[in-house]
């Protein structure tokens, strides 16, 4: 117990460019987590639509393209990526990437690493965006065909500006799962904050402060734990607002963890 | 309406913090400019047509280091940057070419494909000459000669290759000792980690026996733990060559006479004496290699 | 294709050691989830409010914090605070401790889902609080949570594979197919094996799950 409050396993987090460091790492993560998410977002309601399609040659196949992506560990996705995306591709995303990003992410790595993201994290939001549709009343989508409306049309006017709306407090937590999963970046050697706090702690090599890696580590929990607490704050409250406004309940998604967590905080407090 | 305000004003003061550690992340880039001083050669233009010529164009070369390697490539948290024996001998080639050197990250199992797909143009990372990574690459003339030991905690029981049998030791995934410990102590129990700092971190809470790869790598972790000690057994011979395109013969030449040329005007005794020599005893002091590639492959042929 | 089966057929001890490293793992972590997760969800439900407070912490600690570091302060934090922790302890506790707090969330929402009533009219009857979770509740908030508790398991199932790749080192399925990768650089190969392993998992918890359901569930 008192190797954990010793205050002598804490003097690193003041001395030198420590805290710093870390805090350069947590950055790369954030952005990485921020750029995953939209991208995620934009291609998951593209899958989504696709897996609703009454066609079964298009509903289909994408069904069993979510549920494979679905059922896979992360870190397996992000790994298997890392080490068979060609060089050509890579390439292209250097050259693509805007120079205004900042400089973590213009690391061709990254690109292994945002594929294995978005394409876990799309198949996932598909399944969170399909039952937010599906939850829509029947009659509104009735109702807009009998009116004339065609199927992209009933799409953008009716159905998603309602079934988006009821899906912003899930895509928010998924967000928090988002930013935790930027973690396993730090396998495939992208410079974020785990690979800074294994740094931070491993290097004895001239320096006169050691740092324990349990205190660098449980700083490092702390950072994660004030944004991802900030966003769950903020998801709970719109989801309240949500609920005030139309009276629905948000929609529970069978398969998601945050989802179920994200429910039942509502009905407690 | 009361714990609503008071969660908003948590909400805000997560936010802020948030925004003021971007913020401070994105100040400190701007006092990191000063690099360095690039050494001092004399550089030479090269043909387009060239990879050393793409590179000029380029404008900077970007080379694959470990970065928790201390004494040969380690990201120092203090200075932002990366140094040890390998980066600077990736300075003096990029010097030669008069470009800027990018340093990244390769750890034994990402840098030859990172080589491959045309991420990094050199691997400068402690890799060991072998006839089966030359199937997929080149390598240079040897740069350095490191032996294979085995670090064990001070006053342990564990004194030859033998007793590593039904001990558990640590050592990278894809690196040459996963076999080779395989072969010497068929009983070990290998702990198999992508970090070799995480090797250092398991010995130290004696999490496993012993850890065993290059006698360089080695002496830096007994260099940051003096409680540690290397058992000198140089079980293998493990001469270092930088990692090039396969193919790229003319790339080769210009490396390896980088190479020659750091060795001949002394810059590879000044750098081992900074890196390696100062923390090493008298006996097991080293000088440049002396061994040619043709018999560095011979010494890790392919099997099968 | 014959390259495929190849794999399979020279490398099947090491998949399979994998795989059953990986059961191991999933299924004493999720002894451990249940049973953590159980108890924080009774403070979770609890009539005092400190103990809400107290099970509100662990569950916001441990969903907030990645499993990553969670591995990393229990393996390589706790032994350098002097306590000899061994990989499968700290693995498992890790696992098992991280999905708690999301089983500790289901079941709160299963138990609000019986209904305050039932408790309100049990209490009254003279049963104690400790008993009316025991007899009444708690059996039918697990009987609501089944399917929650199915993605839980799978969610377990792929996170276990963090814990392989973390300095907890242990040989479990995508360990093994790194190594085997390593080893002979077949990686599509490889990898689709290490797939295959872990859908085999998943499906079958998934139709356990359903089957479960079906004899069991009670549909809200």
């Amino acid at each position: 117990m008192s190797y954990l409050f010793d205050p002598d396993n804490w003097e690193w987090l003041w001395t030198g460019n420590n805290f710093r460091f870390l805090l350069e790492g947590f950055a790369v993560n954030l952005q990485i987590a921020a750029i995953a998410i939209v991208l995620s977002f934009a291609v998951g309601l593209v899958l989504a639509l696709m897996r609703i399609s009454s066609r079964r040659l298009i509903s289909f196949p994408v069904g069993v393209w979510v549920d494979v992506w679905r059922n896979l560990p992360l870190i397996f996705i992000i790994l298997y990526l890392a080490l068979a995306v060609p060089g050509s591709w890579r390439d292209a995303y250097g050259e693509a990437v805007p120079d205004f990003f900042p400089e973590a992410l213009q690391d061709e790595l990254v690109l292994g690493a945002l594929l294995g993201l978005v394409l876990y994290n799309s198949a996932v939001l598909c399944e969170i965006m399909r039952s937010g549709i599906q939850s829509l009343d029947r009659g509104q989508r009735e109702a807009a065909a009998s009116l004339g409306l065609t199927y992209l049309q009933q799409m953008r006017f009716v159905v998603l500006p309602q079934g988006l709306r009821r899906m912003v407090p899930a895509t928010v937590s998924q967000l928090i799962t988002l930013n935790k999963d930027t973690t396993l970046v730090s396998i495939i050697a992208i410079q974020e904050l785990v690979r800074h706090g294994n740094t931070v702690a491993a290097t004895g090599f001239g320096v006169t402060v050691t740092a324990p890696i349990l205190q660098v580590f449980i700083v490092v929990g702390l950072l994660f734990i004030a944004v991802n607490l900030a966003l769950s704050r903020l998801s709970r409250r719109l989801e309240i607002r949500e609920r005030e406004r139309t009276g629905t309940k948000p929609t529970s998604v069978r398969g998601l963890e945050d989802q179920v967590a994200l429910e039942s905080d509502t009905t407690g407090r | 309406m009361e714990s609503k305000s008071r969660w908003r004003l948590i909400a805000i003061a997560f936010a802020t913090l948030l925004l003021v550690s971007l913020g401070i992340a994105a100040c400190g880039d701007d006092d990191e400019e000063e690099t360095t001083a690039a050494p001092d050669v004399e550089v030479e233009e090269f043909g387009a047509d060239t990879t050393m010529g793409k590179i000029q164009e380029a404008g900077e070369m970007n080379i694959g280091v470990k970065f928790d390697v201390p004494p040969f490539g380690f990201n120092n948290p203090q200075t932002g940057e990366v140094e040890g024996f390998d980066v600077d001998l990736g300075r003096y080639i990029a010097a030669r070419l008069g470009v800027e050197p990018v340093f990244r990250e390769a750890n034994s199992d990402n840098r030859i494909p990172l080589l491959v797909d045309g991420t990094i143009d050199l691997i400068l990372s402690t890799m060991t000459i072998t006839e089966e990574r030359d199937l997929e690459i080149d390598f240079s003339e040897p740069y350095y000669v490191a032996n294979g030991d085995v670090l064990v905690p001070t006053g342990s029981d564990i004194q030859a290759l033998d007793d590593l049998n039904g001990n558990r030791v640590c050592t990278a995934l894809g690196s040459t000792y996963q076999e080779t410990i395989k072969e010497e102590a068929p009983d070990a129990e290998l702990r198999l980690v992508d970090l070799y700092s995480q090797c250092l971190e398991l010995i130290q809470t004696d999490a496993v026996d012993a850890v065993s790869t290059d006698n360089v790598i080695l002496t830096g972790m007994v260099i940051q733990d003096d409680t540690l000690e290397l058992l000198g057994l140089n079980y293998t011979k493990e001469p270092y060559g930088a990692g090039i395109p396969d193919g790229d013969t003319e790339f080769k030449e210009f490396v390896d006479e980088s190479i020659q040329q750091y060795i001949d005007d002394g810059t590879w005794e000044e750098n081992y004496e900074t890196w390696v020599g100062q923390y090493v005893p008298e006996e097991q002091q080293q000088g440049p290699p002396d061994i040619t590639l043709e018999e560095a492959l011979k010494l890790f042929p392919l099997e099968k | 294709m014959s390259e495929l089966w190849g794999v399979l057929e020279e490398h099947l001890p090491e998949f399979s050691a994998g795989l059953w490293v990986t059961f191991r793992l999933v299924a004493a972590s999720l002894l451990i989830a249940i049973g953590v997760g159980t108890a924080v969800a009774a403070l979770r439900v609890a009539p005092l409010r400190w103990l809400n407070r107290i099970g509100g912490v662990y569950v916001e600690t441990f969903r907030n914090v990645p499993l990553l570091v969670l591995l990393i302060i229990a393996f390589a934090g706790i032994r350098r605070a002097g306590i000899p922790i061994d990989p499968w302890v700290a693995g498992i506790a890790s696992l098992g401790l991280y999905t708690a707090a999301y089983i500790a969330e289901a079941l709160r929402s299963g138990v609000f889902a019986v209904g305050k009533g039932q408790i309100d009219a049990a209490l009254s009857l003279g049963l104690s609080y400790p008993r009316t979770m025991r007899r009444i509740v708690l059996p039918q908030a697990f009987r609501t949570v089944i399917p929650a508790l199915s993605s839980l398991v799978i969610a377990m199932i792929k996170n276990s594979a963090i814990v392989g790749a973390s300095l907890v080192a242990l040989p479990d399925l995508l360990k093994s197919a790194r190594q085997v990768q390593a080893d002979t650089a077949q990686t599509n190969e490889v990898f689709f094996w290490a797939a295959i392993g872990y859908l085999l998992l998943t499906v079958t918890a998934t139709l356990g799950f359903r089957y479960l359901e079906r004899t069991y569930a009670i549909k809200r």
